[in-house]
Parts: structure tokens; sequence; C-alpha cells
């Protein structure tokens, strides 16, 4: 027993290490347009990492998330260039204003049952969006806001392609980090328990209105960050970033990667950003790739590719006889 | 045993509780007293309002009329997830587990339920591994899923995991219902060990046998009516029950 255990602990160093150093080596072996792409695509996973807090753990979904990631973009934008706040205030109060809108939100929207909530999020994305198309003062309406200054902390600016990579990267594995002690905590075991069976979460004591509205704030923030981070890469927003279409493409990129761990998010993001570089001669029949893609997928492994990885490793690699515990 | 302190103060009372659903009574003018380190049963036959009574303690129904005290406080408004941080615990027919997460998470949230009502676990683990032995569940590996378990084995998780939440009163729904008699056993140690620790018992059961055996006390319901309320002894030659459970009259004595 104590001997598989120190195994599993040594493999685990092994594979962070190599995430590691493959994360350090990337900005000197790709090219800066890839680097980009990467740069996106992390931003992308904070996103999609929200719809796991919310739809993963929690069982509520969301099509709004692209107009939060939105609303923490403008924040960030705003805080910068019209009350001249430092990069980590601004990214601050994207984060927490955000959060605390989703929070509001989420109790006036929670009250409606099952799939209506759901409904509901169709419309706040649409209201989000004709906002930031609409309301000049704040979004700069169809022209957006462009010059946004780069992200910097006392001496440091994230100016080129590299720094804002390592901002980015040092930003997600953070909140990565800090997911895996929600998912231990009593209030991640309460998002489950609504999940699987609000009538006996209730009866374990758990206000399921409270504990929703937590868990839409929760990947309101994450929006948020997403949001601040992107306003500081690319350095110009336009509304027709965040729109309900970017919503689809993260539940699509979580449908892929699989819901029951953060680690689908990863890989859901990855192979469909990848995947819209790699294959740009298929590009106008994207669509078609992806809906057929995910209609043969919920057929076939409708937990993703992680469910469809683990059951692999059940059948085949976990050691036997785990079902008693002394063997 | 506080119980024996004093005497006369019951942990769970329920006063003229009525619920009707379009016409048809479910609940009609219940009244029911229950005290710590007691184990009360509720019978009748099916269709008689016994697992509407538990929803209406739990409050997952409303009452229509009447009200509930717990420990002297009025619940009668209060909602289901305050009900249970007051002390309400329970268990269902078909036993709701958390099905996509592990044993050892469904057993933590009855702790977490305990911790947020400010009751010293701090024994958790000592406490944990007593109740999964009497439930006969102690080598069961804990990070597995949920449906690794029999069907018999998630209905004794489920109860663990209300035991743990510290609960003033415990609500069992036909706890025995499709288990062998070794899980039976299983059951009935459960239920000593809730008894120890001064828990209100409220059992919902079919299989005679297990209630007349460990009941205190019973209550015998008939479409949505209380018929009688005594002791096994009273109630099984009580004339009413008999024809409740038989169908017309007949008579025992012969």
């Amino acid at each position: 027993m104590k001997e598989r255990f120190k195994s599993i602990r040594l493999t685990n160093v092994v594979i962070v290490a190599a995430i590691f150093l493959l994360c350090m080596l990337i900005p000197s072996q790709t090219s800066s347009y890839m680097l980009r792409v990467l740069n996106i695509a992390m931003i992308t996973y904070l996103c999609v990492l929200s719809v796991y807090v919310l739809l993963g753990m929690c069982g509520q979904n969301s099509f709004a998330q692209a107009g939060l990631w939105g609303i923490g973009a403008y924040i960030t934008a705003n805080v910068v260039m019209k009350l001249g706040y430092s990069s980590i205030t601004a990214f601050i109060i994207s984060v927490i204003g955000t959060a605390l809108f989703t929070f509001v939100i989420g109790f006036a929207f929670f009250r409606l049952r099952m799939y209506y909530f759901t409904f509901a999020t169709v419309g706040l994305m649409t209201i989000l969006n004709g906002l930031f198309m609409n309301w000049k003062e704040a979004t700069g309406g169809a022209l957006g806001i462009s010059n946004i200054p780069e992200f910097r902390v006392g001496g440091f600016v994230a100016n080129t392609e590299t720094s804002k990579y390592f901002v980015i990267l040092a930003t997600v594995v953070l909140i990565s980090l800090s997911l895996k002690f929600l998912f231990h905590s009593p209030l991640g075991r309460s998002f489950m328990a609504i999940r699987d069976n609000e009538i006996a979460a209730n009866c374990l004591g758990i206000n399921s209105l409270l504990t929703k509205s937590i868990a839409f704030a929760i990947s309101g923030a994450l929006c948020g960050a997403a949001g601040a981070l992107y306003a500081f890469l690319s350095g110009y927003l336009s509304y027709q970033s965040f729109t309900y279409q970017q919503s689809t493409m993260y539940l699509i990129m979580i449908m892929l990667g699989g819901t029951i761990s953060p680690v689908g998010a990863v890989i859901g993001t990855l192979i469909i950003s990848l995947l819209q570089e790699w294959v740009r001669p298929l590009q106008n029949y994207m669509q078609l790739i992806y809906g057929a893609g995910i209609m043969i997928l919920m057929i076939v492994q409708p937990e993703g590719i992680l469910g469809g990885g683990k059951v692999i490793y059940d059948k085949y690699i976990k050691p036997k006889k785990t079902s008693t515990k002394n063997g | 045993m506080t119980s024996t302190l004093n005497p006369k103060k019951p942990v769970l009372k329920m006063d003229n509780v009525c619920k009707n659903f379009g016409g048809v009574i479910a609940a009609d003018k219940i009244a029911l007293e229950l005290y710590g380190g007691e184990i009360f049963g509720l019978i009748g036959p099916n269709g008689a309002g016994k697992t509407t009574l538990l929803n209406l303690i739990t409050g997952i129904y409303q009452s229509d009329d009447g009200e509930m005290f717990l420990l002297d406080k009025n619940i009668t408004k209060v909602p289901t997830h305050r009900r249970a941080r007051l002390g309400i615990a329970r268990t269902f027919q078909h036993p709701r587990l958390l099905n996509r997460c592990d044993i050892k998470t469904n057993i933590l949230m009855g702790s977490d339920l305990a911790n947020k009502r400010k009751i010293k676990g701090g024994k958790l683990e000592e406490d944990m591994n007593m109740l999964l032995k009497c439930a006969g569940l102690q080598n069961v590996n804990l990070s597995d899923s949920i449906e690794k378990l029999s069907y018999g084995q998630q209905k004794m998780l489920e109860i663990v995991r209300a035991l743990l939440c510290e609960p003033a009163v415990l609500l069992l729904d036909e706890p025995a219902a499709g288990l062998n008699t070794k899980e039976m056993d299983y059951i009935v140690a459960l239920i000593k060990v809730a008894v120890q620790k001064d828990i209100a018992v409220l059992l919902i059961e079919h299989a005679m046998d297990l209630v007349m055996g460990i009941c205190d006390r019973l209550t015998v319901l008939n479409f949505g009516h209380q018929i009688a309320t005594g002791t096994p002894t009273e109630i099984q030659s009580n004339e009413e029950v008999i024809k409740a459970y038989l169908g017309g009259s007949c008579n025992v004595k012969s």
C-alpha cells in the first residue's frame, strides 16, 4: 500500500516537472504568432474553467459566460484608462466586480428551477452584447476601446508576447490551484451535492439559492479574470468578441474535454484552439466538424475525452483489487 | 442519559398537522411527540401518507395547517435546509446519494453539516470508522464511486451520512426494504447507535418483525389518519389496526 502511494507521488512529481519544463520552453520554441494563439487559448481556458465550476461542479448551465468575460475586460479598460489605477488594482476590481454582478444576477435567476436558469442566461447574454455595442461612454460603442496600456507591475512591463505569456500562465496556474482547494472544501462539496441531488442537498442543510449563486459568482470571477487578462493582452476591445457564439464555444470545449475534472477544460480548450490553427484550410467546414464531432461524442462518450480516458484507465491500468482496503 | 434528566420534553412535536393534495388527504390532524433516545415506529399500508409525513417534517412539503416544533422552536414555516441545520436528518426510500462523487465525499457531506452547526465533531475519523463498522462497510475503499456499492450498502451509507450530521431527530424511510437479513442486522446496529447518541428516531418500515422488535412506541397511519398510537403490544391487539391491515372486520381471537 505504502509502496504504491510512493510511486504515485513520484510519477506526479515527474509529470508536474515535465509540464513545467514544457511551459518554460514553449516561448523560445514557437513563433510569436503561435504564442499569441496560446495566450488566447489560456484566457479561453479560464472561461471554460468557469463553465466547469458552474456546469461540471454545480450542474447549472449558462450561455452568458462570454458576456461576463466582456464585463471583466471592459471594467479593466475603464479602470486603467479613465481612473488611472494600476494594472493589479484593475485586475482585482474586474474579478470582484464581475463576481458581484453575477452573484446578484444569480440570486434573481436561481429562483427559476431546472433549465429555466439556462433560458434566462441566453437573455442575459443578448442584453450584455447589446450593452457593449451601445453604451458608448463605457465600451466605446461599435468602435470599441483601443490603446489599452500593457500590464505593468513596478518596473516590469508585459509588452512582448513572451512576457504576456508568463503573466497569463502564472495567473492561470494560480487560479487552477485554488480551484483544487475549492473542489475539496465544504463549499465545493455543496456544489456537487446540488448537482447530484438537490433534495438530498437541502436535507443536508444546503441552501440551494445561495449555493448556486455563489457558484455562479465564482464562475463570474473566473470570467472577470479572463477578461482583465484579455484587455491587457490585446489592447483593443470590440463588442464583436463577446458574443453568444463564443459562449457556445466554451460549452463545446468542455463537452469535448469532459466535465468530471478541470483537466477536461484544459484538454477541450487546447484541442479546439489548436485545431482552429492547424486545419486553417478546412476553415469553411469547421462548423460542420464541430457539430458532427459533438454529436458523435455525445453518443459514444458523453463524459468527453477525459471520461473516455477514465474508462480505459479503470479497465486496464488501475491496480486491481482496490475494492477492499487491506487486499 | 439526558432523556431521563428531563423526561417530559419532546424533541419533535407535531400538532394538528394537515396536508392534502387536490382533495386527497395525505395527513389529517397528525399529532406526534418524539423523545430523545426513543425509537418511534410509523407503519401503515401503502399510500397511508407515511413518506408524506417525513416530507412535511423535513419541509419538502409545506403543511396546510397545524404546527411543528423542534426543541421548542416553531419550524412550521422554516425551509428545508434550515430545518436540517436545526437538527433534522433523514434518509430516503430510494437512497439519494451523490452519484458522481466518491464514497468519502458522500460521508463528508454529513460532517460538513455538523461543522456548520458548530457541533464539535473533532473525532470525525474515529466516529466515521465506528459507524462504517456498524454498517458493515469497513472494508470498502472510500475513493470508490457510489456505483460500486450494492443497493443495501448504499442505504447503509445514507444512514451513516445522516448520523454524521449529529442530528436531534433521525427520520428513516423504509431502511430495511430490499435488504437481506444480514443487512437488516446492520440497520439495527446503526439504529442502536442513534439511540445511544440520544437521537429521536422515527422509523417507517414494512418489516413487522423489525418494527415490533425495536420500537418503543409506534403509530399507525391509514389514509392520512392516525388510527392508533402506543407500544407494540398495544398496537398488535388494536382492532382498528387489524382492520386496516387485513381489510374489513375479522375475528382475531379465534
